[in-house]
């Protein structure tokens, strides 16, 4: 965002440069092979870019996004279970649920400023957890959803892509990732995501511009709860399972991580690369140390405070952060 | 009957035990408009010290001894990194103390291990006494008089001590109380200091009916967050309040309907919210921007 070089409102050098990365990732010598840790790095940088179309362009700051991520992955696990077996069914009725209640929720949270809107999105977040938790006929309770398969796709006859291989939804989650980018990066460029941008620097002035900024948040906040919800089916789908864990509010402080971590309140891309540091660093860590949190915990301190416009803040753009 | 009556008295045990840990954090809220996760991870700290002093020093000694240790490292915490956070958005303090909160809940996985632990009553008041309309524990009672105890100690404190006027009024107009020449640091490092020895008192008289178990403080961060907000930032007997309405209605419905109890607190919560935005006894405040 306001780095100011780009104003094209398709895409751009560097997101070709990041899709061919990924495209190229299983090539790799030596890291291509784990190929369930790069879906699942793919998964969580469209989470965190769709959190940071209210994170960073809009400013606010909630953090009980992990709902969103959890009711997607719920909704693909039920609508597998109990409707009928496939892929897009699980992954739309993700988009749809998630879409949904982000709406809802945004609705009741769009005109709640600063501690109480963090406040209050942590608490409805919670309230998702302990209805997984508790509602055992339909979400399995305590041992959640399993058995949730990756059915092939295609044109029944023509073509067919087995999306049980790894490889093969290795690549239908990096062209789902690819398509979501472009529309993110499309919205945030576009005269809405200007407003946002509006709101964030001063809310005051852009609602005396003329701006309805309450219902402008409202839809950042549904439209980030889409993105997310998506990522969520697409995680039930590389696991194959859906469980309480994910709507643990941790995830909604994961997620917060990641976007700051790689700079998402200075720059475009930055929801990316804190997503990729972040899977692979808790990856590494959880291998070698039983008690790899406490560094986790260490870490996040230490990026706040030091560095809290991210890494990618440290390199150029926008230097001031939305911390201070 | 008896039934009912048993569960209510038990929530109203916890409802003064959610109260005391949600008058810290609303304290420290108030003051200095952190969102202080590490509240839940100083709750748990108080209970496991008291857990390992009390063979060796008993129960009073203990009561005071080990929340004046979680004082302590309420102190360091906020000397060493919280007190960066002040001013900022409120995301930056609720961010930091969630990498804090995280480190040192595994901090105590590493000293005490993953399992959890009973704590056994102090052998004065194990048993049961009879109350005449019916027989109750007697721990629970002196846990309840105890709350009550620390409760009215804080609001003394607040309201009859230069001490507390300053505080009070450094959280409607912190600039103002640093113009008048108040030590505006000091002061909330003093505000943390009283936050977090809330929470450490919370957890030792909190130990013997709870499990003592590193998950403990995140268990207790959530309804204190719904309680302050249920109750109003900063307002002291909105806290108390909420925190009994809380209490109470997440042990009476265990008794009704046991799986919708976690949930109950947040469907209050929705609705008070729905009809007095600020909570039950909030008011406008500089939180708003």
């Amino acid at each position: 965002m306001g780095s100011g070089t780009s104003r094209k409102r398709w895409a751009t050098g560097p997101m070709w440069a990041v899709f061919l990365l990924f495209a190229l990732f299983p090539y790799i010598p030596f890291i291509g092979k784990y190929l369930s840790l790069g879906t699942e790095v793919l998964i969580w940088s469209l989470f965190a870019l769709g959190f940071n179309i209210l994170l960073g362009y809009t400013g606010l700051s909630s953090f009980g996004h992990g709902a969103f991520f959890g009711i997607g992955a719920y909704a693909a696990g039920i609508y597998f279970l109990r409707v009928a077996q496939g892929v897009w069914g699980p992954l739309l009725l993700s988009v749809v649920a998630a879409g949904v209640f982000a709406a809802l929720i945004g609705f009741l949270v769009a005109k709640k400023r600063g501690i109480y809107f963090a406040l209050i999105t942590i608490a409805i977040s919670q309230v998702f957890y302990f209805i997984a938790f508790r509602w055992d006929e339909f979400t399995g309770g305590e041992t959640g959803l399993s058995g949730i398969d990756r059915m092939p796709i295609g044109i029944p006859g023509l073509v067919q892509i087995k999306l049980a291989a790894p490889l093969t939804y290795y690549y239908f989650v990096l062209v789902v990732f690819a398509i979501c980018t472009l529309l993110i990066w499309r919205i945030v460029h576009s005269p809405f995501g200007k407003v946002l941008q509006a709101i964030r620097e001063n809310e005051v002035r852009a609602s005396y511009l003329g701006y309805r900024t309450a219902a402008y948040k409202w839809g950042a906040f549904a439209i980030s709860g889409l993105f997310s919800g998506l990522a969520g089916g697409l995680y039930t789908l590389l696991i194959n399972s859906a469980f309480a864990g994910v709507l643990d509010w941790t995830q909604s402080g994961n997620v917060v991580m990641m976007t700051l971590l790689g700079g998402g309140t200075v720059n475009f891309f930055g929801p990316i690369l804190g997503a990729a540091i972040f899977i692979v660093s808790r990856d590494l860590l959880s291998a070698y140390w039983e008690s790899w949190m406490l560094i986790y915990g260490m870490i996040f301190v230490l990026v706040i405070v030091f560095i809290p416009s991210g890494i990618l803040g440290l390199i150029g753009g926008r230097k001031q952060t939305i911390l201070r | 009957m008896t039934e009912l009556l048993s569960f209510t008295m038990n929530g109203l045990v916890l409802g003064l035990i959610f109260a005391v840990v949600a008058l810290g954090f609303t304290l420290i809220l108030g003051v200095m408009q952190v969102i202080n996760f590490t509240h839940g991870v100083l709750f748990a700290f108080g209970a496991y010290f008291a857990f390992s002093m009390q063979k060796y020093v008993g129960f009073w000694m203990a009561l005071i001894l080990a929340p004046v240790l979680v004082g302590v490292v309420g102190l360091i915490l906020e000397r060493l990194v919280i007190h960066r956070t002040y001013g900022g958005n409120p995301l930056f303090g609720l961010l930091l103390t969630f990498g804090l909160a995280t480190a040192l809940e595994e901090v105590i996985r590493m000293v005490w291990g993953k399992t959890g632990y009973s704590v056994a009553a102090p052998k004065f008041a194990a048993g049961s006494l009879d109350l005449g309309f019916m027989i109750y524990s007697k721990y629970r009672l002196l846990l309840a008089v105890l709350a009550v105890i620390i409760i009215l100690l804080v609001w003394l404190f607040l309201e009859k001590t230069p001490y507390g006027a300053i505080i009070k009024a450094g959280a409607s107009d912190a600039e103002m109380v640093m113009a008048l020449g108040k030590n505006l640091p000091r002061m909330r490092s003093f505000v943390f200091v009283v936050g977090s020895i809330l929470a450490g008192v919370a957890g030792v008289i909190a130990a013997p009916i709870w499990s003592v178990r590193p998950t403990m403080g995140t268990a207790i961060l959530m309804p204190a967050m719904v309680i302050v907000v249920l109750g109003g930032i900063g307002s002291f007997w909105g806290s108390i309040l909420a925190g009994l309405i809380v209490g109470l209605s997440t042990s009476i419905s265990v008794m009704f309907w046991a799986r919708v109890s976690d949930i109950i607190p947040f469907v209050i919560l929705a609705i008070v919210l729905l009809f007095r935005p600020r909570g039950l006894m909030g008011e406008k405040s500089v939180l708003e921007v």
